[in-house]
């Protein structure tokens, strides 16, 4: 590192940096590690300031004014009262429980089927934790409102969870068109043995 | 004016720095090996000690404290003799502290892949062995203090400043985060917990991070960069203010890791603005490496060394900048639990610390074998096949955070969830985790690069053992010096004024959340855990299910639609030690044994998942824990384990140690006659009875009065 000495006008011996021409700190010497006095960059000290600014009013808005969106139950509150209103599908007051045959509902069913059902059931039906789906025993009736009511509100104690907070009315229906129409007398690769009666 | 003569031990030094370049390779190998187990779940087959969950502690503690650790004790035991004119007081301690150093990590290695751990992030050493790092680590100080005392100069430099803080703060952290009650020699439960034992752990985790990764390496910074560079040091005004308000600050910031927990509103409020103000200290320490090398741009585009410097120092820059943003609640909700925060931590680890350690290497060794470089070109290939290295590693990590977080939050206009299948939003990530993979491993072929280099150049010269000095006796004080200069020159009070100043935010973080009633309200539904379920818990714990898995469902609607209600704090009030998880690799399963809720899995599906989880969910990454099928529950601690929570306050009730047992047998009984009923045939007193108990029961208790 290349330095200059210089005396300033009171007679005093100043070692400079010849690169940037500043001064070095006099007995400042560690190693050969030599230090400037650069003041401190404007715009950082200006970033400091408007973050600890920041940091005042974020802790006044919570300690006193207790504001709603700092207030983590509130926010919570306030998201889901908004989900609510809207969201006028969720229940629909005109509904008919009924086999939708048409190919757009099927597979739609499938898809919904392959996502969820098949954890359980398996791809192709053949059962696992839950029963086969494609053979003609059932547990709890083979009616597409029996279907439904499984479907919609489980069988808890075996397993099935409620769906009817996962899929919607239709959805619900997609599905069990998929196993009644679609899945419903196909040979599963491995398939459970049947369980409950026949129909 | 006269001179004395005195020696420079390298040793230690080079001791140190052999230790960093063999445990750098060896924790980046580990790392790739996690990172391939998340792309092929079966690649760890039926060994215990290969699967992902116990292998990935094994990753973060390799690199940070085998890694790291050498690293920061190869630059203290080479820059601090010279910044003093004094060899290291000891060469006895010195010894003492590398051989500890090196026993604790071969440790590490024969204890995390076994499952013996303590669950909490980067403090999973079990208690044994943690009482040997703070042998350790007293050593090192010691040896530290002394060599202070028998200093030349009389001003201690930055780097001493940033050394004195880190070893004073990680004592601090290490022995309050590491307070447990044995249970035996190779198992504890702390004595925090739930909400409380988060707050400490994230207290000691974020400062592992500032203070082991952090504030040591601005002391390697401060000294390699103008030694490297042959600068000088760019302001030394802004050394005094940006180490003062770094150490001050960070320590505040640890409740960052629980937004949106179930920790109390003002706790999360200190963790944002705190972490908010230390975007412009962490940045003093940017820009005053970057601005030491005004007037050597020149020499950066030549020199490896220094290119691996500016890339650190920018990383660090970047880092530090993401960090607080990455603590603002709204940006939060969305990058927590995903591999946002994983790409984010990279960028420190491959950026910041892996990057000063290269660049130190490449300058120390030919020093220490007194002879060039070997090539100079090979470490410019290692230089920009790393840089594209974390590059490959970071972009598809920080995709696949935002991807996952988006499909963890998107409801359809029918308002239910659109990705109610965790599974789905996880095979959607898996070309980001090939990506990452490819990234790391070019990352590592620039490491055997780098080792290749300089194992060259060690053979091409020979080792300087001692260096021959002379110095000056230390002056004495003089009458005019500023406040701060005069605290230079006393390294003692030094230490203590730091020791103060990380004290406070500490303290007035963790004494109110236990002193404060309100912080924690109580629960009457909440009951303690059955003996079979704390030993399906620890089981839980050893297998590491809570890296993948997290237990702290947030408020969001998109989660309590998902997960159930969201976690309050009365919930954990047993749980030592907390299991929150901080990553959600698999669903969260705080409630993953409430039968009303969508997750809600019986016995037998349990049993098969873990036996196959590929058979029950196709896609899964999963890897399978067939051995909990054979191993029998252990029983030989059960009574201590009952007796050590009753110490801590868990109202089992006198006496309950007593009867534990058979009311565990009782419940193992249950579980193995409803999995027979369900066609599978285990005795009761596998572990994986103990393991569904425990899941069975997580998050049910505030279920049940409704």
């Amino acid at each position: 590192m290349a330095t200059n000495h210089i005396k300033n006008d009171h007679n005093e011996d100043y070692e400079i940096d010849t690169m940037t021409n500043q001064r070095l700190i006099k007995d400042h010497e560690y190693d050969g590690i030599r230090e400037l006095d650069n003041d401190l960059p404007p715009w950082w000290k200006w970033l400091f300031y408007i973050c600890i600014a920041f940091a005042i009013v974020y802790l006044i808005r919570l300690w006193v004014f207790h504001s709603d969106d700092l207030i983590q139950n509130r926010e919570y509150e306030f998201a889901m009262a908004s989900a609510k209103d809207a969201l006028p599908m969720k229940n629909s007051a005109t509904f008919e429980i009924k086999i939708l045959n048409d190919p757009a509902s099927l597979a739609s069913g499938k898809e919904t089927w392959t996502k969820i059902c098949s954890v359980c059931h398996l791809l192709d039906g053949g059962g696992l934790v839950g029963p086969n789906m494609t053979d003609n025993y059932w547990i709890h009736g083979n009616t597409v409102e029996k279907l439904y009511q499984v479907v919609a509100d489980g069988v808890i104690e075996k397993g099935m969870i409620p769906y009817k907070t996962q899929l919607s009315e239709r959805a619900r229906l997609e599905v069990i068109s998929y196993i009644l129409v679609d899945l419903q007398g196909t040979t599963p690769a491995i398939p459970k043995e049947p369980q409950g009666t026949a129909y | 004016m006269e001179l004395q003569k005195f020696t420079y031990d390298n040793k230690l030094s080079n001791l140190f720095l052999w230790a960093t370049v063999i445990w750098g390779v060896v924790g980046m190998l580990v790392g790739l090996i996690a990172a391939l187990e998340l792309i092929f779940p079966q690649m760890s087959g039926n060994l215990p000690w290969l699967v992902y969950s116990r292998i990935r502690p094994l990753h973060t503690n390799a690199v940070i404290f085998a890694f790291v650790g050498n690293g920061i004790f190869t630059a203290v035991y080479y820059s601090m003799p010279r910044l003093l004119k004094t060899p290291m007081y000891s060469k006895l301690l010195g010894g003492i502290h590398f051989w500890g150093w090196q026993l604790i990590i071969v440790l590490a290695a024969l204890t995390l892949p076994f499952g013996f751990t303590q669950s909490k992030e980067y403090a999973e050493l079990i208690w044994p062995i943690d009482v040997l790092v703070v042998l350790i680590w007293v050593v090192f100080g010691l040896n530290m203090i002394m060599s202070l005392v028998k200093r030349r100069v009389k001003h201690i430099y930055v780097s001493i400043w940033f050394y004195l803080a880190t070893w004073v703060t990680i004592a601090v952290l290490y022995i309050t985060n590491n307070l447990v009650i044995p249970t035996s020699f190779t198992h504890s439960y702390p004595i925090y917990a739930g909400i409380q034992d988060a707050l400490v752990q994230w207290w000691y985790g974020h400062n592992a991070v500032a203070f082991f990764l952090t504030t040591p390496i601005l002391g390697m910074m401060y000294y390699f960069i103008p030694k490297a560079a042959n600068r000088p040091i760019y302001s030394y005004k802004l050394s005094i203010i940006h180490f003062w308000a770094l150490i001050f600050l960070y320590i505040w910031a640890g409740p960052h890791h629980l937004l949106y927990s179930a920790l109390p509103d003002w706790a999360q409020a200190l963790g944002v603005v705190f972490s908010v103000m230390l975007i412009a200290p962490s940045w003093g320490g940017m820009i005053n490496g970057l601005l030491t090398l005004r007037g050597a741009w020149d020499k950066v585009r030549e020199d490896p060394v220094l290119k691996m410097f500016v890339v650190a120092v920018t990383a660090y820059g970047m880092a530090t900048f993401e960090g607080p943003m990455l603590s603002l609640k709204t940006v939060n909700a969305m990058s927590h639990f995903t591999d946002w925060t994983i790409a984010h931590v990279h960028i420190g680890t491959l950026g910041w610390n892996s990057m000063m350690n290269f660049g130190m290497i490449y300058w120390l060794v030919p020093r220490l074998f007194n002879t060039k470089l070997w090539s100079t070109k090979l470490a410019n290939v290692h230089f920009w096949i790393a840089t594209l290295g974390m590059l490959f590693f970071s972009i598809p990590l920080y995709f696949a955070g935002f991807t996952q977080a988006l499909m963890w939050k998107q409801f359809t206009a029918e308002g239910f969830l659109a990705y109610p299948n965790f599974l789905e939003t996880v095979t959607q990530i898996l070309p980001m985790y090939y990506l990452r993979a490819f990234g790391g491993s070019l990352y590592i072929i620039g490491a055997l690069m780098f080792v290749y280099n300089v194992v060259k150049t060690a053979q091409a010269g020979s080792f300087v053992r001692f260096e021959h000095a002379s110095a000056p006796a230390k002056e004495l004080p003089k009458a005019k010096e500023g406040f701060h200069r005069r605290l230079e020159g006393r390294p003692l009070q030094f230490t203590l004024a730091a020791l103060l100043v990380i004290l406070i935010g500490g303290l007035l973080e963790i004494v109110p959340m236990y002193l404060v009633k309100e912080n924690v309200p109580t629960i009457s539904a909440v009951k303690p855990y059955t003996p079979l379920e704390l030993e399906g818990r620890d089981i839980y714990i050893r297998e590491g299910c809570y890296l993948c898995h997290s237990q702290m469902i947030r408020p969001f609607r998109s989660e309590t639609e998902r997960y159930g209600e969201y976690t309050k704090a009365g919930e954990t009030v047993y749980d030592h030690p907390f299991l929150f998880g901080s990553k959600r690799t698999g669903p969260d399963l705080s409630r993953e044994g409430e039968k009303t809720l969508p997750n809600y899995k019986p016995n037998s599906w349990h049993f098969n998942h873990m036996q196959n989880p590929q058979k029950v969910s196709p896609g899964s990454i999963m890897p399978a824990y067939p051995w909990l099928i054979e191993n029998e529950i252990d029983l030989s601690h059960t009574v201590a384990k009952i007796n050590a929570m009753i110490k801590l306050g868990v109202p089992y009730g006198d006496g309950y140690a007593d009867q534990a047992v058979a009311d565990l047998n009782a419940q193992a009984e249950q579980i193995a006659v409803d999995l027979q009923a369900n066609g599978i045939q285990v005795d009761k007193n596998k572990e994986i009875i103990a393991l569904i108990a425990y899941l069975q029961r997580l998050g049910t208790d505030v279920y049940k009065n409704k």
